[in-house]
């Protein structure tokens, strides 16, 4: 409950009070928004089956969104950012894709 | 419960893993973080919910979450219009590419068409030059303004000798006028008298002692050469009112008169060959 409200709350935030984004931060935004949503799907499923827990659910996140900007970052400044960007992309999209499913089966039973 | 086994079988899977699992197996089997099996494992032993800061930093993190999916959808949408923008002028330029392309492929095609008429036209212009050339020459012939041989016959005219005692044994210009005449009626193409070729601007007259053909003093004996049939050239000379006036010169007053046929003959260009105030009607 207090997760869908803070969502919601945090959506109407950003689209109303547009807040600014760093310049050289801006890049970074949607691996991080990727990232987030890995955690924020592991957290559902930890939930899901019972063992969901505050604090690694926090820790998870921001170490995720952190990491993931980190390598991209790091990746630009190597010169293969658009590459190492994919790559983490799609390992984030696997496991997202895995949770999502060990999700619909907690949800249907199938 | 059902969760249990399955994270139950995700552990397994990491713990030994078959030789031909590879990076992205492991990457599809070990979704979820074992930290939360760990902490529940501990909080199953103690129990009980979590405490109101944790609670907080949940709701913090959760906000943090939803003003970033906020912003960068917001940013995505603000960017469109750029993109969209970009696009719709790369489309116009190829637009305006390929229609300068068509123009140029439309001025090609034209600019062939007009090589090949140009060509054309040379072809056609070279072969004229060649008629008009062959009929300029005709012409200069005809003019006398361009040098000439051919067959002829040659006439050599001169005084009676002064032993004779006769008078009038002298040629006027006229005799040598009417000689000329003669062999144009004759059928000569061209005349020279004197290696001077007459053209229908050469005058014949008797200035002082002397006869001038083309303001040029000429001493007896005087050689009319003429180009044509040297076979009947001389026959209808005779014919003429100058041959008939040479013969009575000849039979009269003694004044030489020979008429010789020439196998070649060669008759000089006239100098004067330009108008300086005839011109041809309609030209201005």
């Amino acid at each position: 409950m207090i997760a869908v409200v803070g969502l919601l709350l945090g959506i109407l935030a950003g689209l109303l009070l547009e807040p600014a984004v760093p310049e050289p931060l801006q890049p970074y935004l949607p691996i991080a928004v990727v990232a987030a949503l890995d955690a924020v799907f592991g957290g559902l499923r930890a939930f899901l089956d019972g063992i969901f827990d505050d604090k690694v659910f926090v820790v998870s996140f921001v170490s995720n969104v952190l990491i993931a900007a980190l390598i991209v970052y790091l990746g630009d400044q190597l010169g293969v950012g658009g590459q190492l960007s994919t790559g983490v992309i799609v390992v984030l999209g696997i496991r997202i894709f895995s949770n999502v499913a060990a999700i619909r089966r907690h949800l249907f039973h199938a | 419960m059902n969760g249990q086994e399955e994270g139950d079988s995700d552990r397994r899977t990491t713990t030994t893993p078959p030789a031909y699992v590879g990076l992205l197996s492991q990457v599809m089997s070990n979704t979820l973080d074992e930290d939360y099996r760990t902490v529940a494992a501990q909080r199953g032993a103690e129990g009980g919910p979590g405490s109101r800061p944790r609670r907080l930093a949940l709701a913090a993190v959760v906000v943090a979450f939803g003003v970033m999916i906020g912003v960068s959808a917001l940013k995505t949408e603000q960017d469109r219009p750029l993109a969209l923008a970009e696009r719709a002028e790369l489309v116009e330029q190829i637009h305006l590419r390929e229609q300068r392309y068509d123009e140029r492929r439309a001025t090609e095609g034209a600019v062939e068409t007009e090589v090949t008429r140009l060509q054309k036209q040379v072809a056609d212009d070279t072969s004229s030059n060649i008629t008009l050339s062959s009929r300029l020459q005709l012409l200069g012939l005809d003019a006398g303004t361009l040098a000439a041989s051919g067959p002829g016959i040659s006439v050599t005219v001169d005084n009676a000798p002064q032993s004779s005692g006769r008078t009038g044994g002298t040629i006027l210009d006229t005799d040598l006028r009417q000689l000329v005449n003669g062999l144009w009626k004759a059928g000569a193409e061209a005349i020279a008298i004197d290696g001077h070729r007459l053209s229908s601007l050469t005058s014949i007259r008797y200035a002082g002692r002397a006869i001038t053909v083309d303001y040029r003093s000429l001493t007896p004996p005087y050689v009319v050469e003429a180009i044509g049939d040297p076979d009947t050239l001389p026959a209808r000379l005779l014919e003429t009112p100058g041959g008939q006036t040479w013969l009575s010169l000849e039979a009269n007053f003694g004044i030489r008169f020979d008429t010789e046929a020439r196998d070649r003959l060669t008759v000089p260009a006239d100098p004067h060959d330009r108008l300086l105030y005839a011109e041809p009607t309609g030209s201005r």
